[in-house]
């Protein structure tokens, strides 16, 4: 009686060789400048390992549609956070004149009991 | 056993029978009712890391050059390493949870101790990396203090307006609540190993097998993302 899926051994191991190959692509990709698009490229690679993990290792393409929504569904929720994150620093000194600089964040802040170097 | 609703899998030979709690009427609805709950405990472990990624791409937009200078201070060949050596552990937990499904209890044993044995050499790679940049005095916030022969370019970063200490804050927060996750992965995969071993997993009942590797792949994924995030930082 199998609930979920068997996998197939050879799958399993296509997919493994996938992941490595996108390793490989993701380290030489570092090296190339895409201008301001490198994070872009990298992320879009992370991703493509992402759902090559989601699929095949965790078996998602054999799931129930409820596990699916649910896993789905923080991925949504953390995009919300990364838009409002990503909204906040780009627009900073957008409505006050004042703020251009952004606030700086000195060793100054800890108290100097915690200091290493004093 | 008195119980009307409760009863066993069906086991093959040689294996320990699994009971149905008595709450379920059957064993579909304990397998999808553990498998509904796993995922939506992996849901909160993706919100748990989000937050992390968050302060990320918030520094990291900040202080685009401290990320740059600092992502290189890390050794990428390390880091490549460690992701190869997971990737390989997620594919041997995949064959783990197959050798479960279909009884293979050596097969399945085996399998199960490769993928803590991954897990254990990417935890000496990073006590090594953990080791250097303690060595060197890169460490978050207040114990940020250079000594290494890092310390020229980290501290001209300083002059310049940049913030150092705050890229090894979140290079030591995530990849140290990684390392957790990892360890606590090692000792429950171990744990089930021996249960393997005993006989408890079958094709009757594989779902703790298949639980604790869903876990695996999650951990995974996250250091899919880590490693370019932080090693090779665009």
């Amino acid at each position: 009686m199998h609930v979920s899926h068997v996998s197939s051994a050879g799958t399993l191991l296509k997919v493994l060789v996938a992941l490595l190959i996108l390793t490989i692509i993701t380290v030489a990709v570092s090296r190339v400048d895409f201008g301001g698009a490198n994070l872009f490229v990298a992320m879009f690679i992370a991703v493509i390992k992402l759902s090559l993990v989601m699929i095949w290792f965790m078996h998602l393409k054999h799931d129930t549609a409820t596990n699916i929504l649910f896993i789905l569904s923080s991925f949504v929720f953390l995009s919300l956070l990364f838009l409002f994150t990503i909204a906040d620093w780009s627009t900073r000194g957008d409505t006050d004149p004042t703020l251009t600089q952004r606030a700086p964040v000195t060793q100054g802040v800890y108290p100097s009991s915690l200091r290493s170097d004093h | 056993m008195s119980d009307a609703h409760s009863h066993a899998t069906p086991t093959p030979t040689g294996f320990v029978p699994h009971n149905v709690a008595h709450h379920f009427k059957t064993w579909e609805q304990e397998f999808q009712a553990a498998k509904l709950g796993f995922w939506l405990f992996l849901a909160t472990e993706v919100l748990l890391f989000g937050g992390l990624f968050a302060a990320y791409i918030y520094y990291h937009g900040a202080y685009p050059e401290t990320f740059k200078v600092c992502g290189e201070m890390l050794s990428w060949k390390l880091g490549a390493l460690n992701t190869s050596v997971l990737l390989l552990s997620s594919w041997t937990m995949a064959m783990g949870v197959r050798a479960a499904q279909l009884s293979k209890k050596t097969a399945c044993f085996n399998w199960l101790i490769i993928t803590v044995l991954c897990g254990g050499a990417f935890m000496v790679v990073k006590y090594f990396e953990y080791s250097a940049k303690i060595e060197h005095g890169t460490l978050p916030t207040a114990w940020f203090h250079p000594h290494g022969p890092e310390a020229e370019v980290l501290n001209a970063l300083i002059a310049n307006g940049g913030q150092p200490s705050m890229f090894f804050s979140i290079y030591f927060t995530m990849t140290g609540l990684h390392g957790v996750h990892v360890l606590g992965g090692m000792v429950v995969i171990t744990w089930y190993a021996i249960g393997v071993a005993r006989g408890r997993y079958h094709s009757g009942h594989y779902l703790p097998i298949d639980l604790v590797g869903l876990y695996w792949h999650i951990v995974d994924i996250i250091w899919i993302f880590l490693f370019p995030l932080l090693y090779l930082v665009p």
